[in-house]
C-alpha cells in the first residue's frame, strides 16, 4: 500500500504536534520512523492507522482516503499491545474469523505462525496472563497472520530478550519479501532500523528533518 | 415476651419451607420467572445499546449520561404507574388486556432495570470499551464484531451490572404491586405477599419469603463471586 501525506497538521490545545508538508512511503517498502520522545511518530502512526481523525491535511492510501476497506487491510502493533481475554490460539485466530475465513484453514494458519514465532507452548494460556514479551511476540503473530497490506509498527521489540527480537525481525522481513507488503516501523534502535529498513524517516518536533 | 413472635415465625416459616408448601413456592418460582425474564429481556436490547452509546462519539454524550444517571434511580412506583396507563383498558396498550397479569410484571421491571443496565454498560464502555474497539479496528472487525468483542471482554463486568439489576427487580414491590395486582395463584410475587400479610399481621409467611429473598440473594452473590474470582 502506499502511502501519500500533504499538508498534514495535527494539534493538542493548540499546540503543534506534526507538521508534515509532504510524505511518501512506497508500497512494498519497509520504513523507519525514529526521533526523540515528543516528536510525533505514536500520533503520526495513530493517525495513518486511522485511529485519529482529528487532523488537517490529507492522505492517501493507493490513491485513495481512508475508508472502511482501507481499514481492513492494514494493523497497528504497539508497544504494550492488549490481548483479548481467551486463550492465545483464539487471540491469533480474531483476525481471521472477523473476516471469515474458513476453520480449517484458520486453524492451520495460527499453527503455521505460532510455530514460526515458537510460541506453541503459549496455545492455551490466556493473552492477558502473558509477560509483555510474550504478549509482543503475540500482538505481531496476530497482525501478520492475515497478511495486511500495510503493517504499522509502534516499537514492536522494546523490552524483550534479544532472542526473541531477532524472531520478530526475520518475521517483519519474511512477511515484506513474500506479500510486498508495506511496513512503518517506530523505533529508538538505530541498529535495528539499519538492520530491518530500506529507508528512515527522522522526525524532529513534529516534522520530517531527513 | 415481645420477641416470642418472631420467634414462632421463623419456627413456622421454616417448616413451610422444608414442607414444600404449595402457595409459598408457586409465589417464589413466579418471582424468579418474573424478574429473570425481565432482566433478561433488559439486557438482550439494553447491553448491546449501551456499548454503542459508550464508544461512540455524538453531540449530546453529556446530556445523555446525565439523563441515564438520574433514571438509574427511577422509582418503581413511577414505572409501575406509567406501565398501568399503558396497559389499562383505557390506555394506548389496552386491547392487549394484559394488566393484572405476570406479563405486565415482565414489562414494568423491564422498564424499571432498563436504565440500570443502559447506564452502567454505557459507563463501562465509555471507560473501558474504547481501547478494546481500538484493537478491533486495528484487526480489521467491523461494528457488529467490536460490540461483541466488548461485550466478550467485559463480561466479568457485565455480568456483575446484570446481577444488580436482577437485585433490583426481584426486590422491588412498586412496579408488580400496581401492574399485578397481588393476585392470588396468578400475580402474587414475593415482595407484593410480604407486604400483604405484613398488614395482615401474618408473620411467619412473611418471614419465610423474607429468608428466601435472601437466600436468592445470597445464592447469587456466591455464584457471580466464584464465577469471577475463578477468572
Amino acid at each position: 500500500m502506499n502511502i501519500e501525506i500533504e499538508g498534514l497538521k495535527k494539534y493538542y490545545s493548540n499546540k503543534m504536534i506534526l507538521n508534515i508538508d509532504k510524505l511518501e512511503i512506497k508500497e512494498g517498502s519497509i520504513t523507519g520512523l525514529i526521533g526523540p520522545n515528543g516528536s510525533g511518530k505514536t500520533t503520526l502512526m495513530r493517525i495513518v492507522s486511522g485511529l485519529d481523525l482529528d487532523f488537517k491535511g490529507t492522505i492517501r492510501y493507493n490513491g485513495s482516503l481512508l475508508n472502511e476497506e482501507i481499514y481492513k487491510k492494514m494493523t497497528l502493533v504497539t508497544q504494550k499491545p492488549y490481548l483479548f481475554r481467551r486463550r492465545v490460539f483464539e487471540n491469533i485466530e480474531f483476525p481471521l474469523k472477523v473476516r471469515k475465513v474458513d476453520r480449517g484453514i484458520r486453524r492451520k494458519k495460527v499453527e503455521e505462525i505460532m510455530e514460526r514465532f515458537q510460541i506453541e507452548d503459549l496455545k492455551d494460556k490466556k493473552g492477558h496472563l502473558l509477560s509483555g514479551g510474550e504478549s509482543q511476540k503475540v500482538s505481531l503473530a496476530r497482525a501478520l497472520i492475515f497478511e495486511p497490506e500495510l503493517l504499522l509498527l509502534d516499537e514492536p521489540t522494546s523490552n524483550i530478550d534479544p532472542e526473541s527480537i531477532k524472531i520478530m525481525e526475520r518475521e517483519i522481513i519474511r512477511f515484506n519479501e513474500e506479500t510486498k507488503g508495506t511496513v512503518l516501523i517506530v523505533t529508538h534502535n538505530i541498529d535495528q532500523a539499519k538492520r530491518l529498513c530500506h529507508s528512515i524517516i527522522n522526525l524532529e518536533w513534529g516534522r520530517v528533518v531527513s | 415476651m415481645a420477641i416470642d413472635y418472631i420467634v414462632e415465625g421463623f419456627k413456622e416459616a421454616v417448616k413451610l419451607l422444608i414442607g414444600f408448601d404449595k402457595e409459598v413456592y408457586e409465589i417464589i418460582f413466579l418471582s424468579l420467572f418474573v424478574s429473570i425474564s425481565a432482566t433478561v429481556v433488559s439486557s438482550i436490547i439494553f447491553i448491546p445499546i449501551g456499548i454503542h452509546l459508550g464508544i461512540k462519539e455524538f453531540r449530546w454524550k453529556r446530556t445523555l449520561s446525565r439523563m441515564l444517571y438520574t433514571f438509574m434511580s427511577i422509582p418503581s412506583v413511577v414505572v409501575g404507574l406509567l406501565v398501568s396507563i399503558m396497559l389499562s383498558r383505557r390506555g394506548p396498550l389496552g386491547k392487549f388486556d394484559l394488566m393484572y397479569t405476570p406479563k405486565a410484571m415482565i414489562i414494568a421491571q423491564t422498564l424499571l432495570v432498563a436504565p440500570l443496565i443502559l447506564g452502567l454498560t454505557y459507563s463501562l464502555a465509555k471507560n473501558r470499551g474504547k481501547e478494546i474497539e481500538k484493537i478491533g479496528k486495528t484487526l480489521g472487525a467491523g461494528r457488529r464484531d467490536i460490540i461483541l468483542l466488548i461485550i466478550r471482554e467485559l463480561k466479568i463486568d457485565l455480568i456483575v451490572n446484570v446481577v444488580t439489576a436482577f437485585s433490583r427487580a426481584i426486590s422491588e414491590v412498586g412496579a408488580v404491586m400496581i401492574v399485578g395486582g397481588n393476585i392470588k395463584n396468578r400475580t402474587r410475587v414475593i415482595t407484593t405477599t410480604i407486604s400483604m400479610l405484613k398488614s395482615m399481621g401474618d408473620y411467619p409467611m412473611a418471614i419465610a419469603l423474607g429468608i428466601v429473598l435472601l437466600l436468592i440473594s445470597f445464592l447469587v452473590n456466591s455464584a457471580i463471586y466464584k464465577y469471577t474470582g475463578d477468572d
